[in-house]
């Protein structure tokens, strides 16, 4: 009896580690497949995609950042994720923060207002929102909101509002009433009490808060590439059009170093805080 | 100085930048998108008519429309329910069970999500590639004899639609199973153990304790599952196929670009754009609301 | 409905700021001195290159005392739209062609947002002594994708003309032995010894190059005239049987296509099908003579040769169609007054012997005037190309005449309900019949 239940128990864990594996080979096999891609020689692209390299051909990623000028790309991309992360943070974690744990009129319809915003799509809106930056550069007769790396992480920060407040308020949440009033009572006023005490309480969901964001802006091309026309590009935007470029010139050695320079930052952030992205993960429910 | 009054301005200073970016930059553009969905505009000159009601009567009665709406539909319920049902089992499997590697597999199945949807595009073009040399053909032909004909991942339009699918599949469990892991490590141990000692098993744990536990996580990763499908979905398939063969991949938001540019009727882009805000929201309503279940005692 | 359309366009003042109004072009500055002035030029990174670009526009400079800025990208329809929207730097000139991915073109001549150049054909041509018009070849400026709207007036430049038709391997005909078919019958007789071989007969790289292969195919069948009518979305003219014979013989291909054609029949895999016939495992492809530029790096079968033939007839003593292609150089009315005559004159120096000869050797485009066709030299693998009409093929402009946009209903575009359809029908999903019938009730819709 015991035998047979430690073979059911045994087939068990066969088969979750067959299951485990199964998954992570279907995951590491094609992102390490990408790598190898890119220190390829153009020639090796004819013969069988999944042959190893045959040397490391490093020249893809010099014609990337020279030919293609990734590098300036990746600093517009790292100057607008940045900023727009930092403005991002700097409103909504007071807002989330008073909208968490504070009652006041209004609070309701705000609340239901931030909740609607996550069915706002960027992909419509981002004509809608260039039309109205122009409208402002017309009526002011300046040239200033357009093609303009700051406007464009104001942007990026307005549209991840409502996933960030409602990620960061359902934290709030979560954490005991007793410390905000023990420095209340100790004389601390509402904004030291908010900066002081509670955001560094928030640590956890502000580390997933800025994981979750900066994955979203440094991989977004869509509205870079509407509200930046000039030579500001951001890096997605230069990746789609050196890969145009190369599908053309059958420069695939480049393409795919392309691919990696951007993948790699947010390889290296990822493995950064990935042990902080499950604590934060606190998801309240939808109210409506 | 009165207390509530300085309560009160320290809640309006809280809110106003959030709620004024927010105002500006979403909520102004969502309602011009409806007010230039009863417009006939092509979108580059200043030739614009009102037509009233006139491009959502078109949008009903276009075939083409539907049809992408079906596909995203289609993708919509299909990805939830293999993602939600994969992640989490993988979320038990790694919370519960005593697995060597567990970091590794955590870290490791969260890293699709974090690629950018042209890099994804890139590796299943690759993946689903027609000849010989694509990944799954030349895998399936080591087991079938040499008059195996390969299959035609993209090129068929009976299959196109659920190899867009295992893609957004391959990409989503990660970010889900990191979310309802999030929620299962934070139910108590001593549940479990009584349940061991009453007898229940693996199996029974699972369902008469953790589902029920995580099922308030559940009810809201379906409204995540509905916006993000969505739009990578036409991310994706805007790389992979560009909604063919013959808008066999078509989504909706792909429709859109194709009328708003190809077609020079960006009016009536924006008329689906406002049917698909609406459609989102109310399918995110009623999934909630279906879902409702009361909140369990401890 | 007045008063509506009179609101609406107040507030489109408003939203959209910028209303440029019709641009007259009676403002005589010809020969004026243009030092000083900034020529913006923006245009598509294609299959020809920007070098070209590059050369002619330093000697335009050198011409004129003028500063040219080109911008050249291979997404420019992405950059230019919002540019366009915005009506703020528009580029003076803008080379993108109708029908290119994005339809921005497309758009701009539905919106007849393009300036009239009727003035151009008159002008001098800078450095020369003629007119345009004398140096232009004839057919070229009434053609569709030239002048839109059939009012006698030129809004789109014709430049960098290319025969299309079918391209295939001389060298593997040769080794086989095979003739290359002179009729459809003929063709499809090959599709079937080709088939014993393991060769499919034919493949495309996106259905967008449907507009150069069908229009020929429905030119064949029912002659320049009716096909005059076909453009112009005369439905009865569609419901001729010649017509139906054309998508039958589309209908008769999928039986020969390469089996993978489909799968990679998208923005992302075209040139895996163009490989095809590289690699052997196709016989014929449509395409441009920018073809063999393209793929001037992709490795190819032992003995391979570029060969190029127009459409075969459907009648034996039917004629032979060759579709000539041309790219499209236009001023939009959006852009700068008072740039508008010194980006006439460019667009006519374009024209010259001088630029002509920069733009061919410069990435092997051909102007349509008959001192640059004359450039191809015997030796160059063009002039196989270009021969083709000496060989006794016609020629057969390509394109649609504008029509105002019908919301749900895209007939002519790369996906569109004539050409996007094709996929469909290669794959069986859709009959030839199907496919004919969206046509017809489409044509309807357009046909006023």
């Amino acid at each position: 009896m015991k035998k047979k239940f430690d073979n059911v128990d045994r087939l068990y864990k066969v088969f979750i580690y067959v299951a485990l594996i199964t998954l992570a080979i279907s995951i590491i096999v094609p992102v390490a497949w990408v790598f190898m891609a890119s220190i390829k020689e153009n020639k090796e692209f004819y013969s069988n995609p999944w042959a190893l390299p045959a040397g490391f051909y490093f020249q893809n990623f010099i014609n990337a950042f020279e030919k293609a000028s990734m590098g300036s790309y990746f600093f517009n991309s790292v100057i607008s994720t940045a900023l727009a992360l930092i403005i991002l943070l700097v409103v909504s974690l007071p807002a989330s923060y008073v909208l968490a744990r504070y009652k006041f009129k209004g609070k309701r319809i705000l609340n239901t207002l931030f909740m609607a915003g996550l069915f706002i799509n960027v992909n419509y809106i981002v004509v809608p929102i260039f039309l109205m930056l122009m409208g402002w550069d017309d009526t002011l007769n300046i040239s200033f909101f357009l093609d303009n790396i700051v406007v464009l992480a104001v942007v990026y920060a307005s549209t991840a509002i409502p996933f960030t407040v409602y990620l960061l308020s359902s934290y709030f949440q979560t954490l005991p009433k007793a410390y905000e009033e023990a420095a209340l009572i100790d004389g601390c006023g509402y904004f030291k009490t908010m900066i002081k005490v509670m955001i560094p309480m928030a640590k956890p969901s502000i580390v997933t808060v800025i994981l979750f964001n900066f994955l979203a802006f440094w991989n977004e091309y869509i509205i870079a590439l509407t509200l930046m026309s000039g030579s500001n590009r951001t890096l997605p935007v230069g990746l789609l059009a050196l890969m145009q470029a190369s599908r053309g010139k059958a420069e695939y050695g480049m393409m795919y170093a392309g691919l990696v320079i951007v993948m790699l930052p947010t390889l290296i952030l990822y493995i950064m805080v990935q042990k902080k992205l499950t604590q934060g993960m606190t998801l309240g429910g939808l109210k409506d | 100085m009165n207390k509530t009054k300085e309560k009160r301005r320290f809640i309006w200073i809280c809110l106003a930048p959030a709620t004024i970016l927010f105002t500006v930059f979403m909520i102004i553009p969502t309602i011009n998108v409806f007010w230039m969905s009863t417009l006939k505009w092509g979108g580059l000159s200043a030739n614009k008519t009102f037509v009233g009601f006139n491009n959502f009567i078109t949008a009903f009665q276009d075939m083409n429309f539907i049809h992408a709406l079906q596909n995203t539909i289609l993708i919509i319920a299909v990805v939830t329910v293999i993602t939600m049902a994969l992640a989490i089992i993988f979320a038990s499997i790694l919370v519960r069970e005593k697995i060597k590697g567990q970091n590794f597999f955590r870290i490791i199945f969260y890293i699709p999500n974090i690629l950018s949807v042209v890099v994804i595009s890139s590796i299943f073009g690759a993946i689903y590639d027609s000849s010989n040399n694509g990944l799954l053909n030349s895998m399936i032909s080591l087991f079938k004899p040499e008059t195996w004909e390969t299959i035609q991942f993209l090129g068929n339009q009976d299959i196109v639609l659920y190899a867009v699918i295992g893609a957004l599949v391959w990409q989503a469990i990660g970010y889900y199973m990191v979310m309802y892991m999030a929620s299962m490590s934070s139910i108590p141990e001593h549940l479990y153990e009584s349940a061991s000692l009453d007898g229940a098993g693996k199996f029974r744990q699972f369902f008469s304790i953790t589902l029920p536990m995580i099922w308030d996580n559940i009810r809201t990763t379906l409204t995540f599952f509905v916006i993000s499908t969505i739009n990578i979905s036409f991310l994706l398939v805007n790389a992979l196929t560009s909604g063919g063969p013959d808008g066999a991949s078509q989504t909706v938001l792909g429709y859109i670009y194709k009328q708003a540019y190809n077609n020079a009727s960006y009016g009536y882009g924006m008329a689906i754009a406002a049917i698909v805000f609406i459609f989102s929201f109310v399918l995110s309503f009623i999934l909630n609301k279906s879902t409702e279940r009361d909140p369990i005692e401890l | 409905m007045n008063t509506k359309k009179v609101l609406s366009l107040g507030l489109s003042v408003l939203m959209c700021g910028t209303l440029l109004a019709g641009c007259g072009g009676n403002k005589e500055e010809k020969g004026a001195d243009a030092s000083g002035k900034t020529l913006k030029i923006a245009g598509l990174d294609g299959g020809y290159g920007t070098k070209g670009w590059e050369a002619v526009a330093k000697k335009f400079e050198e011409l004129k005392g003028c500063k040219v800025e080109l911008q050249f990208e291979k997404n420019i329809a992405d950059t230019l739209r919002p540019v366009i929207t915005s009506g703020k730097d528009v580029p003076d000139v803008i080379y993108l062609s109708i029908g290119a991915e994005g339809g921005l073109t497309d758009t701009l001549v539905k919106e007849k947002a393009i300036t009239d150049i009727s003035s151009l054909l008159d002008m001098t041509i800078p450095g020369e002594k003629g007119t345009v018009k004398e140096k232009i070849l004839p057919g070229f400026t009434d053609s569709f994708t030239s002048s839109p709207y059939s009012d006698g007036k030129l809004y789109l430049a014709p430049i960098n003309y290319s025969p299309c038709g079918l391209f295939y391997n001389a060298g593997l005909f040769k080794s086989k032995g095979w003739e290359v078919p002179k009729t459809w019958d003929e063709m499809f007789e090959l599709g079937e010894k080709a088939k014993k071989e393991g060769i499919a007969l034919f493949t495309y790289p996106t259905t967008g190059y449907f507009d150069a292969f069908f229009s020929a195919l429905l030119n064949e069948a029912v002659g320049p005239e009716k096909y005059n009518k076909l453009m112009n979305y005369d439905t009865a003219t569609w419901k001729d049987a010649g017509v139906k014979k054309a998508f039958d013989t589309v209908g008769k291909l999928a039986k020969y296509i390469e089996k993978n054609t489909v799968s990679n029949a998208n923005k992302e895999g075209f040139t895996k099908n163009q490989q095809l016939i590289l690699d052997n495992k196709a016989l014929f492809c449509p395409n441009g003579t920018w073809l063999p530029g393209e793929m001037k790096d992709a490795p190819r079968a032992k003995g391979f040769e570029w060969g190029f033939t127009a459409l075969p007839k459907l009648t034996a003593d039917g004629d032979a169609y060759s579709t000539t292609f041309s790219e499209q150089l236009y001023i939009p009315t959006k852009s700068n007054k008072d740039n508008k005559e010194l980006a006439k004159e460019f667009i006519a120096y374009c024209y010259s012997d001088e630029a002509a000869k920069l733009f061919y050797e410069n990435g092997g485009a051909v102007m349509p005037t008959a001192n640059a066709t004359a450039l191809i030299k015997d030796d160059d693998a063009n002039k196989l190309f270009y021969s083709v009409v000496e060989k006794g093929a016609k020629t057969n402009p390509v394109g649609f005449a504008a029509a105002d946009a019908i919301e749900g209903v895209d007939l002519t575009s790369a996906d569109g309900i004539l050409y996007g359809t094709v996929n469909s029908v290669m794959t069986g999903k859709k009959t030839v019949d199907q496919w004919y019938d969206a046509v017809i009730k489409a044509v309807q819709k357009y046909d006023k």
